[in-house]
């Protein structure tokens, strides 16, 4: 999928470089021993800015799912209709990211199937995401 | 064998909101020389009917504008034509094997020609 | 366009508040709501801040009373959830030889603004109470409500406008036509969902855990519209007055499946203006007093990029909690209910939530309520304003009628007796909302 290049700054370069990688990290709080993703300045929850990233085993599971037949993205249009999930990580299942399922025929997305973490590079930039396949597909 | 044209409404007739360019006079003239006409849109199709009703056109067929392959296999004709104003419109019609005329592609009424190459 | 909001301390956003020490103490009178329009034309008497003067003056006239009395005002200045420009941008040529202009060319325009209305409304020369409520009318009400109950206000206008540019807006526009993304976005936009896509993902989730479907939404979409086209105000009464069916709802585009176009709603121009005074003041208004009995916030804490259903529901859930608490009534006190509905996907995480005529049941009731009686006629009326999906996109058609119902006097009134209603938006987990009575108790 012709996907945007997400165009990295500062606080999510660390995240971005580990996708260039094959690797996928995501912002981790000590004293609420909590992930959070999409990067933040600080724990959401505490406030804490001391946020370390840690990398994630690329396990999870399909949590809900939608097919797009009308998207904003113009690179994605002629893509239509397409799949995106939600993926719940295995580390933490309420942090989300979400996937087109390369592969998986639309209406045919299993919810609560195991998924694992692939990286798609992305056309402008060449910049690396964080992508999701059926576990041993 | 018949020619059909399919028009969407808002942006692309006169009535539509917000209004095109192409008029109820030329939807009328299309019909009269035996086209099949009607509207896939996105408004409702019982909207879609009551439109053309109140203004005294009485059309082939209405449609959400995703039915148009359903429109396609209600209707033999030689040609089909879906006339739009969106990318979406565009897609959806060339997906059904329709012809496909941007809004104001469509005010020169290009289909009347066809009349004289398939000998009327 | 710089007006203090409220503190968060005026926000009750947690359990265990008690009673509100403000129930019973604030009181809504006059409404007052411009005509509307799919989209601006670019005539000056057609703007933003025309329509929310149209609004203001409406509202002051229903009340009965002198423009002098208004001694404050709270607005949401945002006034759309499409394309605004930049406040900076010229207005359209004639535009201030029509009206007196601001600091900035947009006021009135794309953005609505105090300073601007005071400017433009001679008449009201008291106003010294100046607060914006922003994002949402509901955060505009809870704000005024706050304000009145804590004397800084006696009689105030809460007013919010929507603007709708010319063209299609974010479908392939600004940052969605680039073929890089920056800024908060790229951690989801990137996938290309389009905005109802957020909450078909959470309804999808809720239909494959309760075992419900898309189409038991269609007895909800219908009576919403029923009840909007009862509405001489509503934008479908006034420039689409057709009737949707079952089927034209079912043979919706898809969007973002499970939601279809139908369950998206539609933007426009329109305006509402409602004044909050104390129930003393209210004695010589020509309305009907409403009562204010509670009001509470609910704010995501979000660990993905997308929030879950379990979220939304402990969010709402919470919300439920917080309102009964503070109004003390219960779910079975209700008349009617009046959440958000833009999209109507997720009306029904609201209205559970709520508990709203649940027999019992906490969660996944709603959409088998949605096939039983939920008209005004019935014993359960759902959303009997008809919403954004049956007036068009305003975020306050729900709060309005609340008023309207409790007075006895909607287009769309109820047939049971109206003594207590609810409405909130916008979503199941940003939530602000209100409890609202015919009497102080
Ligand atoms: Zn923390």
């Amino acid at each position: 999928m012709p996907k945007q290049s997400p165009v990295p700054t500062e606080l999510d370069q660390p995240f971005y470089d580990a996708c260039n990688e094959d690797r996928l990290v995501v912002q981790h709080c000590g004293p609420c021993n909590r992930f959070q993703f999409p990067p933040r300045m600080m724990c959401a929850r505490c406030g804490n800015p001391g946020l370390t990233w840690r990398q994630v085993s690329g396990r999870g599971r399909i949590k809900s799912r939608v097919v797009v037949y009308d998207s904003p993205v113009s690179t994605l249009v002629p893509e239509q209709p397409f799949n995106v999930a939600t993926i719940a990580l295995d580390e933490e299942p309420d942090v989300i990211m979400l996937s087109h399922l390369p592969g998986v025929p639309v209406d045919q997305v299993p919810i609560g199937a195991a998924v694992e973490v692939i990286f798609e590079t992305t056309p402008a930039t060449g910049q690396k995401v964080p992508e999701w396949r059926l576990a041993g597909s | 064998m018949a020619f059909l044209i399919s028009f969407d409404i808002d942006g692309t007739l006169e009535f539509g909101d917000p209004p095109g360019g192409i008029t109820v006079e030329m939807v009328r003239r299309a019909q009269e020389l035996g086209f099949l006409i009607g509207s896939c849109s996105d408004r409702f199709p019982s909207a879609q009917k009551a439109l053309w009703e109140a203004r005294d056109i009485r059309v082939d067929f209405v449609a959400a504008k995703h039915m148009l392959p359903d429109i396609r296999s209600r209707f033999e004709a030689v040609k089909y034509l879906h006339i739009g104003d969106r990318e979406l419109d565009q897609q959806l019609a060339e997906k059904a094997g329709f012809e496909f005329l941007w809004d104001h592609e469509g005010v020169a009424e290009p289909w009347l020609e066809w009349l004289e190459s398939h000998g009327g | 366009m710089a007006h203090p909001i409220a503190p968060n301390s005026w926000h009750r956003n947690r359990e265990g508040l008690g009673i509100w020490e403000g129930r019973g103490k604030v009181v809504a009178t006059g409404v007052g709501t411009s005509p509307t329009a799919r989209r601006w034309d670019e005539r000056p008497e057609t703007s933003l801040g025309a329509l929310t003067i149209i609004a203001i003056r409406k509202a002051i006239e229903d009340a009965g009373i002198s423009p002098d009395e208004i001694d404050g005002i709270v607005l949401t200045p945002e006034s759309t959830t499409g394309v605004s420009n930049d406040p900076m941008s010229p207005a359209p040529e004639g535009f201030d030889q029509v009206f007196k202009m601001v600091d900035f060319p947009q006021a009135g325009i794309t953005r609505g603004d105090i300073d601007w209305i005071l400017l433009n409304m001679p008449e009201l020369k008291n106003v010294e109470f100046k607060m914006n409520g922003p994002v949402c009318m509901s955060v505009a009400l809870t704000t005024a409500a706050e304000a009145v109950s804590r004397g800084l206000t006696k009689t105030c206008l809460v007013v919010r406008g929507w603007h709708n540019l010319a063209g299609r807006y974010y479908v392939g526009q600004g940052a969605a036509a680039l073929n890089t993304s920056s800024g908060p976005g790229k951690y989801g936009g990137i996938w290309g969902m389009p905005a109802c896509a957020t909450t078909a993902m959470i309804f999808e989730e809720y239909c494959n855990k309760y075992g419900k479907s898309h189409e038991m939404m269609a007895p909800f979409v219908v009576e919403e519209r029923r009840n909007g086209l009862m509405n001489p105000d509503g934008f479908y009464t006034q420039h689409r007055p057709e009737m949707i069916t079952v089927d034209d709802y079912l043979s919706g585009r898809w969007i973002a499946k499970p939601a279809n176009i139908y369950d998206n709603d539609l933007p426009i121009q329109a305006a509402l203006a409602v004044i909050f005074t104390t129930p003393e003041l209210a004695a010589h208004h020509a309305q009907k007093p409403v009562y204010i009995l509670n009001h509470a916030q609910t704010r995501p804490e979000l660990q993905g990029v997308t929030p879950t259903l379990a979220e939304w529901e402990a969010s709402s859930d919470k919300m439920g909690r917080m309102l009964y608490e503070g109004a003390g009534i219960g779910p079975e006190d209700l008349s009617f209910e009046q959440m958000y509905d833009g999209f109507t996907l997720f009306h029904q995480f609201h209205l559970e939530g709520l508990r709203f005529a649940s027999r019992g049941e906490k969660r996944g009731y709603a959409l088998d309520l949605y096939q039983t009686d939920i008209s005004i006629e019935g014993p359960n009326p759902v959303s009997p304003s008809g919403g954004n999906s049956g007036n068009g996109r305003t975020r306050w058609w729900h709060h309005r009628d609340c008023i309207l119902q409790l007075q006895g006097r909607s287009p769309s009134q109820i047939k049971r007796k109206a003594e207590y209603g609810v409405s909130g938006a916008h979503m199941p987990n940003f939530c602000d909302a209100l409890i609202w009575g015919a009497g102080p108790d």
